[in-house]
């Protein structure tokens, strides 16, 4: 096993020589600066898409609130009485000698 | 380091002329470490510019300038992963690109001194290659580090970010299932001449 061992740490030394680095194109620089730049307008296309859909929302459901919420909310009208008005509202036909006793009676 | 922290962390903070003169510095190295993972000579520039591009995008993220080698090769790991997986999934792609770069060296090759050396060459890209695809993708690019490009036990863990006791694991069980192919290459007799050649060599010097 020792030789193959040789063997292949051979290789690897032939391999390394048999790629060398090569040298960068002349474009290198140009084309990896393009990409660079597609990305980055990509990316600020994706953040602008995104702030109009925020903004578009926002604003839809600032409508809804203003058009159907609010005004639902106050026509309800739930505080709009008091405690007692409420109380006598409800029993205002209400007959109050079931509440009294014999005695209060005679 | 090829550039010192300053130009690093000017590069970080979003100096486009700073990470010009950076790439401009790693870019022969980080080509030379591609080649030799990916082995096609065709695409080495596209995954070394995919290496430039996700180092641009990703600079802000580096904890300090120190790491910034560590990290350069992490990115060049991954992207040469990426290319051999994408590969992987289609062969047929391969096989005539080959073609294609054979009959481009046949063409470059004037001198038949200078044919000859470039089919040695060819000849341990090939031989490589095959025992090399006895491993996983992951082992391959693993051990081309360790063995081929000579990064340390210690450089490894700063890149794959796993430690050392896992990566001699990995290293030794992948060196052992290339050791087998190239036994069993050489039962075949595919590459006698090159191996007696290479280890006669090896223990002249």
């Amino acid at each position: 096993m020792d030789r193959m061992d040789e063997k292949l740490d051979a290789l690897w030394v032939e391999y390394r020589d048999a790629c060398p680095a090569p040298d960068p194109s002349p474009e290198f620089m140009p084309r990896l600066w393009q990409q660079i730049d597609k990305r980055r307008i990509g990316n600020a296309r994706v953040f602008r898409r995104l702030a109009q859909i925020c903004v578009m929302a926002t604003a839809a459901l600032t409508l809804l609130i203003g058009a159907v919420v609010i005004p639902r909310i106050q026509a309800e009208a739930f505080f709009s009485k008091s405690y007692a008005d409420e109380l006598a509202a409800e029993h205002v036909n209400a007959d109050f000698t079931d509440f009294l006793t014999a005695g209060d009676l005679r | 380091m090829l550039v010192d922290f300053e130009l690093i962390e000017r590069a970080r903070s979003g100096d486009d002329s700073a990470f010009n003169q950076v790439v401009q510095a790693y870019r022969k190295r980080i080509l030379g470490t591609i080649s030799r993972l990916i082995s096609r000579p065709e695409d080495v520039e596209d995954v070394g510019q995919e290496v430039f591009l996700r180092l641009y995008f990703s600079l802000d993220q580096l904890r300090t300038a120190e790491v910034f080698e560590p990290w350069l090769y992490r990115l060049t790991v991954n992207a040469a992963y990426d290319y051999l997986r994408r590969q992987k999934r289609r062969p047929e792609s391969r096989m005539a690109d080959l073609t294609e770069q054979q009959v481009l060296f046949a063409d470059a090759a004037a001198g038949s001194k200078v044919r000859e050396e470039e089919e040695r060459r060819t000849k341990i890209r090939e031989l490589t290659q095959s025992l090399l695809g006895k491993v996983s993708e992951e082992d391959r690019v693993l051990l081309l580090m360790k063995e081929v490009e000579g990064r340390t036990l210690k450089e490894l863990e700063q890149i794959y970010k796993v430690n050392e006791n896992a990566l001699k694991v990995r290293l030794f069980r992948a060196r052992q299932r290339v050791l087998k192919a190239l036994e069993q290459e050489e039962k075949t007799g595919g590459e006698r001449g090159w191996g007696e050649k290479a280890a006669g060599g090896q223990q002249q010097s």
